[in-house]
């Protein structure tokens, strides 16, 4: 659960990526393929060395599932309910493959953000993207 | 034992060159104890840990933080011997530390975040993946000894 404060703060973070969703994705997916090979495998579609065109078209499908938790923090469930679905009976991910994405997301944050990167967004986006991953597994079992 | 290729050391042996290896220990061990406020459990001693600016700031962190980054610069030396080189170290955490070697793959990924925020694009995702598996490496070696 996200205080209103620790809400304010992944808005606060959001309104940095809102508008980039598919250079910030592109950037996130690649970094996930180059440091976790292993998680390609859920991305055969996009054969074995995907291309800018193919990055930057499902990064920003990636974020912007992300912009809509943003916008439904207090009701996650219900507004990424299709996603869960999705990932439960189809994409079938396994879970442990969340925290190697949540690792990449704070690379690109930090990357990007440099000495705007406060330990308070870290922590607070860790916390975020921790229970978003919780969310889209719930429905597994 | 880590398995990097020839470039793959040489672009993490350049990095590390840049790294002001006193500060960013303290940030990566203050980052750590924030992120994972678990990890406190362990630096009951170390005085105000009760929020997030009293931990970045924090002496005892900052001193720690140092020691520890001074160990894993070592290690960077021995990359083909990691278990060797982090054997009595292993065993002090063990035995006397008691410190869940799932820890050291926590604070190995906030220091790979730090890195990040030191050195923006520079830190590409090849510098990252060879990164990565340094600080895998380095847990395992330190989880290593454990019985």
């Amino acid at each position: 659960m996200l205080s209103a404060q620790e809400r304010a703060q992944v808005a606060q973070v959001w309104d940095l990526i809102a508008g980039h969703e598919a250079p910030f994705g592109a950037e996130l997916l690649l970094r996930l393929f180059t440091v976790y090979p292993s998680t390609k495998t859920y991305f055969k579609h996009l054969g074995d060395r995907p291309d800018e065109v193919q990055l930057l078209s499902h990064g920003q499908r990636v974020l912007e599932a992300v912009g809509v938790a943003v916008r439904h923090m207090d009701n996650l469930r219900a507004a990424l309910s299709p996603l869960a679905d999705l990932h439960a009976h189809v994409l079938r991910v396994d879970p442990t493959n969340f925290p190697l994405l949540i690792q990449c997301f704070q690379v690109v944050l930090a990357s990007h953000l440099q000495g705007e990167f406060t330990v308070e967004m870290q922590v607070v986006w860790d916390k975020f993207l921790t229970g978003l991953a919780v969310v889209l597994t719930e429905k597994y079992r | 034992m880590v398995h990097l290729t020839g470039e793959e050391k040489s672009a993490v042996t350049a990095l590390w060159g840049k790294v002001n290896v006193e500060e960013v220990g303290g940030e990566a061990l203050g980052r750590l104890l924030v992120v994972y406020p678990w990890t406190q459990r362990f630096f009951e001693s170390f005085g105000d840990l009760s929020t997030a600016d009293a931990v970045m700031k924090n002496p005892n962190v900052k001193k720690h933080g140092q020691k520890v980054l001074a160990s894993f610069s070592e290690g960077l030396k021995h990359l083909d011997d990691l278990k060797g080189t982090f054997a009595a170290l292993s065993e002090l955490h063990c035995d006397k530390l008691h410190v869940d070697p799932e820890n050291f793959r926590l604070l190995g990924n906030v220091l790979v975040v730090v890195l990040a925020r030191h050195f923006g694009k520079e830190f590409t995702p090849e510098l990252q993946s060879a990164y990565q598996k340094v600080v895998a490496g380095v847990a395992t070696a330190l989880a290593h000894k454990y019985h």
